[in-house]
């Protein structure tokens, strides 16, 4: 039986649609009472989570969609998996939820424990985890790990600090607070709040009116697809753009302590970069001594064929640092060098550190994801699938331009000519029952589960050839 | 808004029922320990050691106290690994609203609203649950302070600061902007993290205050140098937070004169330093938690209103620690009473959701996905925060927690007069249990401390030399003597 078929024997077997206009009016009525109190203007629809189930997501007005969206890009297993109802109702659970523990100070007799869970699919020569609660502050506690270390490289590791940096550092001045920068890249996206917002490249919406540390950004690659046709050309961008990565490691004003990257750059458009790109940015940063933040925020756990995309790149030496959230529903970042944890208690430090009820249920994804080799099963469904819309793709030139994503599981993504084209298309999907996301501008992105297998697949591609059929 | 009345009005209501009845606590934990129950000769003891040293080579332990067991932890007694049972006056950094595995927050854990919270956590903005608005209604926003109608849900204490401040930024260059649209230069500097689209406008906060740990709430931290060490900072204002001397009763007129002082200080940097409209908000707690247990009157914070509506800054109210019942009101600036309400007010910890509080719809940017992220915040922590709220009201704790306030600081007051060489500055007065003092010197300090844990009480510190009590919403009486004798006799002690 088909890991789906396990996990949800009654999972439907094709969308449901019930409405003409979408949001339906259950879902406009709930949409506005909840608009009172909270802001609600970028609800698709009201969700009935109880009635959800599998690769579907049921709306209040009946709707059941096949989900590829999946919460951005952040439900592992399926609505309702059986593995995590378990796991939510653990006796361990109910006590990191009723007892929440400020784990930096008091840990309980089982945090070791349930932390060894997230470790046991940790990446590759990743020993070590601080946890966090969101993407956006599993980057920021990355950046405050790399300055520390950046810092104390100066220092030296065990000496202390001058007078002149205790006090200037109460005025937020140098050399207490120091001049330093994160190095990304354009159309990135890393987070919303202030250093994490810094980083983020991918629109100006997201970025507007916030004050923004001065931090550079290099160029990511912009390839031609196929990528089988344009070897030659790919391989000079991606020559252009290391080139950028170091003349900004040598100009830039203040120095770069780390260089950050998402292995493919989700939200702004699923930019893919070779496996020589991303050795190149690991080489330049060795030569400068800054360290490497791989951003595994949508990519990680297991989308991508890989439990974290990275690994298609066998970097060598591995990335110091690497973030997670999303599907893995916890937060936060492996690395391996005991000199990332600074010299100091109490410098990465707040009150939760991270929420166990969190890590409880990501140890719960990781036994699932490592019992059902759910990287594998990605990689065969999405290499099914990504050949099905190669087919269509010879049809409908126009609306699955740069398909990319080949050998990346299911993690997908296509081109059409520009937003109200690719806005059109996502709106036109839910009258076939697929509720699917875009990312930049005129893009459509697949996210689906890890759970979505050859027949999710079958009805995915038809439901696309049936809107693109009418166009 | 209908539903946050009926809560309101039944609040009055449990108030009047509940007024006289019996021990709470007793109630939710009748197996609670009547005393500390010590069974090794120090803490951390040996099986709270191994456990620590264990977790060092996964995660960063160097600051545990003790390792604890949380099944037997129960109301305000914590269990350690060991066997140890204290009373717990620290309760997880002031986060703990009703003791230890409290019967209704379990129910509450072991609801279907919970298990669908969490195994199928929604992106809130983009697929929304159907009972999210009834959760919010019942519970976050049921125990809203007086006026605020709105929320925004977070994650942390810093977290639910910094989309204060976002919000702050986009209101303020809103105004400034008008009805126009944002310019071309606008939209292309903003990526290059360059004015005029990124914002050249800053958050004032107070010499003291703590804010939170990333890179804008580390900014308006101002507590102390080793939570900011290293890591890169806007160029943001500070203010003096005044410095009051104790008992206050004795220096009514230098106190006055140091709070107008800091008010006239906080004017000249807004008109002296800073163009108009720069200062987009100040940020400021009604008690400087962290930073020392630093009080303030009414006056000055009706101070620091008059000066904002004055020069159009906004006025966020961090009641991240401050917040939610132990300070005798629900929410600390009620306090103040002041004639215009504080623009936004952040809370987390003993709520255990986070976000912010408003009403001026302007406060919600003009655009969709400008303050938005996967989550928005988290249904499950809304779950528990409405249990929160409710138990409060049924047991009619903001009451019950003033009273037992009031006990605790005239016991101490008397205490703390016997030992004036070690002890000094009592502060917290008519202030519920959220009551602090000084030591004659951090070294002083640290061995009350310790001296507390060997004698079972569980107990933190703040700032440079002060104590600070941060007990549940379920401590009383009966606990409040256990822990005078115990700090009389550790005072004794050092």
């Amino acid at each position: 039986m088909s890991v789906s078929a396990t996990y949800f024997p009654t999972e439907p077997t094709a969308p449901t649609v019930k409405t003409t206009e979408f949001p339906g009016e259950k879902s406009k009525v709930a949409i506005k009472s909840l608009g009172t109190v909270f802001d609600s203007r970028t609800a698709y629809f009201v969700a009935d989570y109880e009635k959800s189930i599998g690769n579907y997501l049921v709306d209040v007005d009946g709707n059941t969609y096949l989900d590829v969206y999946a919460q951005i890009a952040s439900i592992p297993l399926g609505y309702n998996n059986p593995a995590l109802i378990e796991a939510a109702k653990s006796d361990k659970m109910i006590r990191a939820i009723v007892d929440r523990p400020a784990i930096g100070n008091f840990p309980g007799k089982d945090t070791e424990e349930i932390i060894a869970e997230i470790l046991k699919i940790a990446p590759k020569g990743q020993d070590k985890v601080w946890s966090g609660l969101s993407g956006a502050d599993a980057n920021e506690l990355a950046f405050k790990a790399t300055f520390f270390w950046y810092q104390s490289k100066k220092r030296g590791y065990a000496n202390p600090f001058s007078e002149e940096e205790n006090v200037s550092v109460m005025k937020g001045q140098s050399p207490g607070s120091p001049d330093l920068a994160i190095l990304s890249f354009e159309r990135a996206f890393h987070g919303r709040l202030f250093a994490s917002g810094t980083t983020t490249s991918s629109k100006p919406i997201h970025k507007l009116d916030l004050p923004s540390f001065n931090w550079p950004k290099a160029e990511y690659p912009s390839y031609k697809y196929p990528l089988d046709k344009h070897e030659a050309e790919n391989k000079e961008e991606d020559k252009r753009c290391l080139e950028i990565v170091d003349k900004l490691f040598q100009t830039w004003k203040v120095p770069i302590a780390g260089l950050l990257v998402e292995p493919i750059q989700s939200e702004g458009g699923d930019n893919h970069g070779s496996k020589e790109f991303f050795q190149g940015l690991r080489d330049i940063t060795l030569k400068y001594g800054a360290l490497l933040i791989v951003d595994e925020v949508q990519t990680g756990v297991g989308a991508t064929g890989k439990l974290w995309a990275h690994e298609h790149f066998e970097l060598s030496p591995l990335p110091d640092i690497v973030t997670f959230s999303k599907k893995f529903q916890s937060a936060g970042y492996y690395f391996h060098d005991p000199e990332i944890v600074p010299n100091q208690p109490y410098r990465q430090f707040n009150t939760w550190c991270g929420d166990p009820a969190r890590i409880i249920l990501a140890g719960a994804i990781g036994h699932e994801v490592l019992k059902h080799d759910l990287p594998a099963l990605a990689q065969k469904v999405g290499t099914y699938l990504f050949t099905k819309l190669e087919a269509l793709q010879q049809k409908y030139p126009k609306y699955l331009q740069d398909l990319r994503g080949k050998n990346r599981a299911t993690f997908i993504a296509w081109s059409l000519d520009d937003a109200t084209a690719r806005n059109k298309f996502l709106a036109d999907m839910k009258t076939v029952g697929v509720n699917i996301g875009g990312c930049a501008e005129n893009s459509v992105r697949l996210r689906p589960t890890l759970v979505f297998e050859e027949k999710h697949a079958d009805l995915l591609v038809e439901a696309i050839e049936k809107v693109l059929s009418k166009y | 808004m209908l539903r946050a009345s009926v809560q309101k009005s039944l609040r009055q209501t449990y108030k009047l029922s509940t007024r006289f009845s019996s021990s709470v606590a007793a109630q939710y934990f009748p197996e609670e320990p009547i005393s500390p129950q010590l069974v090794t000769s120090s803490i951390p003891g040996p099986k709270s050691q191994a456990y620590n040293d264990e977790l060092g080579n996964v995660f960063d332990n160097r600051a545990t106290y003790f390792v604890v067991d949380y099944v037997k932890s129960l109301g305000n007694y914590i269990s350690d690994a060991d066997g140890n049972k204290l009373l717990d006056v620290y309760c997880q950094i002031a986060s703990i609203p009703l003791g230890y595995n409290n019967p209704a927050l379990i129910e509450a854990a072991k609801s279907d609203d919970m298990l669908y919270a969490l195994i199928d956590r929604p992106a809130l903005a983009c697929f929304p649950s159907t009972n999210y608005a009834q959760i919010l209604q019942e519970g976050i926003l049921a125990a809203a302070p007086p006026s605020m109608t709105k929320v925004w849900t977070a994650l942390s204490g810093s977290d639910a600061n910094e989309t204060a401040y976002k919000a702050a930024f986009m209101y303020q260059h809103a105004h400034k902007r008008g009805s126009l649209d944002f310019t071309s230069e606008e939209l292309s500097s903003v990526m290059n993290n360059e004015a005029p689209g990124a914002s050249d406008m800053v958050i004032l906060s107070f010499d003291r205050g703590f804010h939170g740990r990333l890179f804008g709430s580390l900014s308006t931290t101002r507590s102390k140098a080793i939570h900011k060490l290293d890591i890169p900072a806007f160029p943001w204002p500070k203010a003096p937070f005044p410095s009051l001397k104790y008992p206050l009763q004795d220096f009514i007129k230098e106190n006055h004169d140091e709070e107008i002082g800091c008010l006239q200080e906080f004017e000249r940097i807004i008109v002296e330093d800073y163009e108009p409209h720069k200062i987009a908000a100040i940020i400021v707690e009604p008690v400087q938690s962290e930073g020392g247990d630093n009080h303030a009157s009414s006056f000055f914070f009706q101070g620091l209103r008059d000066i904002t509506l004055k020069h159009d800054i906004l006025m966020i109210v961090d009641e991240v620690q401050t917040g939610v019942a132990a300070s005798g009101k629900f929410w600390a600036h009620e306090h103040w009473n002041l004639t215009t309400p504080p623009d936004m007010v952040t809370f987390s910890k003993k709520f255990q959701a986070a976000g912010f509080y408003f009403s001026n719809p302007e406060l919600q940017p003009n655009q969709p996905y400008r303050q938005f992220n996967t989550w928005c915040g988290d249904p499950s922590k809304a779950i528990i925060a409405r249990s929160i709220y409710q138990e409060i009201t049924k047991h009619n704790l903001v009451e019950k927690t003033a009273q037992v306030g009031d006990y605790l600081y005239d016991g101490l007051k008397q205490i703390i007069n016997k030992y004036p060489g070690k002890v000094l500055n009592l502060r917290g007065e008519k202030y519920g249990t959220f009551i602090a003092w000084d030591c004659y010197d951090a070294e002083v300090r640290n061995n009350i401390l310790l001296e507390c844990r060997k004698r079972g009480v569980n107990i933190g510190a703040c700032g440079d030399v002060a104590i600070r009590l941060r007990p549940t919403l379920t401590f009383e009486a009966k606990h409040a003597d256990i822990l005078l004798q115990v700090l009389e006799d550790s005072f004794k002690a050092v």
